[in-house]
């Protein structure tokens, strides 16, 4: 592939990883995935936020994006907007193994927590094989 | 914690489809509920006469890695993916033993290729025990392609973590 094809190509997927948020506020809650069955990050892994709406019930999605090449998705969300509740991470894993070629046992991970003290930071990894995952709270 | 009983009861509601499932000499039937999820032992019913030709190709253990025993008599349930009409058909509720185990959930006949879910109440698994959790529970989706092995699936969890595999 040319430079120049692999500059465009970096931009485009650039242009759906998550980013910094423009403000030097970092997100509360960050995530980190990687990629036990290769010892890599997991790179362009397409994810989504969502909060519950209690009353509804039914969850509102909040932000979707994917991780960047450190398997890190920065600027989930901003300090205000992350209030007390449950919340929802959904991992597009079996999408992303079939990018790798393979198949995966979860067609997708959701990790459903709930936030009481929105004044602390939240750091969920979600370490990921085609037949194993964990997480924990990390920092 | 009344707020998740009421999730719970709505998200049965609207997708229990009253079927029965026959499992060797006992059967698990799926009813509505308008509270919380009622459960079951399936410890019990296999106690009550199972044959060792109706093992559940589908098995699962809980264990709890704070404490270092088995997630004993924490409430779960198995879905099955209604992948034309999109939503989740409950197949059986049920409690794990003392053990941790819940080795009945399913038959060989019923257990066609598709995307599964397994739920586990930890939220209220915790809450018996007098702690909170950081997950109010856990659904693990996974696919079967091939229905005729047989999948093993443990849930190793704590207050703030929790791991699964397919494992033997």
């Amino acid at each position: 592939m040319s430079v120049r094809l692999q500059h465009i190509k970096h931009h485009i997927f650039a242009a759906n990883q998550c980013a910094e948020m423009t403000t030097p506020l970092l997100s509360p809650l960050t995530t980190h995935v990687l990629n036990t069955g290769r010892g890599i990050p997991a790179a362009n892994m397409n994810l989504s936020l969502y909060l519950l709406d209690a009353t509804s019930p039914s969850w509102n999605l909040l932000r979707t994006g994917a991780t960047n090449d450190d398997g890190r998705c920065p600027g989930l969300i901003t300090r205000e907007a992350f209030i007390p509740g449950v919340y929802k991470m959904r991992f597009e894993t079996g999408q992303y193994w079939e990018a790798l070629g393979e198949t995966c046992f979860y067609p997708h991970v959701e990790i459903v927590f709930t936030i009481i003290d929105a004044s602390q930071k939240f750091h969920i990894p979600l370490l990921l094989s085609r037949f194993s995952y964990s997480t924990y709270r990390g920092s | 914690m009344g707020l998740m009983l009421l999730i719970n009861s709505s998200y049965c509601l609207a997708t229990i489809s009253g079927r029965t499932i026959q499992s060797g000499s006992s059967s698990f039937h799926s009813e509505q509920t308008t509270s919380a999820l009622t459960t079951q032992s399936i410890s019990s019913q296999r106690r009550s006469g199972m044959t060792s030709k109706t093992f559940s190709p589908l098995t699962t253990h809980v264990l709890n890695t704070a404490d270092g025993v088995p997630g004993a008599h924490m409430a779960l349930s198995l879905h099955r993916l209604d992948p034309h009409m999109v939503l989740w058909n409950l197949l059986t509720i049920g409690t794990t033993d003392k053990d941790g185990r819940c080795s009945e959930l399913i038959t060989r006949e019923a257990f066609t290729a598709g995307m599964y879910k397994i739920r586990f109440e930890t939220g209220q698994y915790w809450e018996t025990l007098g702690q909170t959790c950081f997950y109010p529970y856990v659904e693990i989706v996974f696919t079967i392609i091939d229905q005729d092995q047989t999948f093993h699936l443990p849930l190793l969890l704590s207050r703030f973590s929790y791991s699964t595999y397919r494992g033997s």
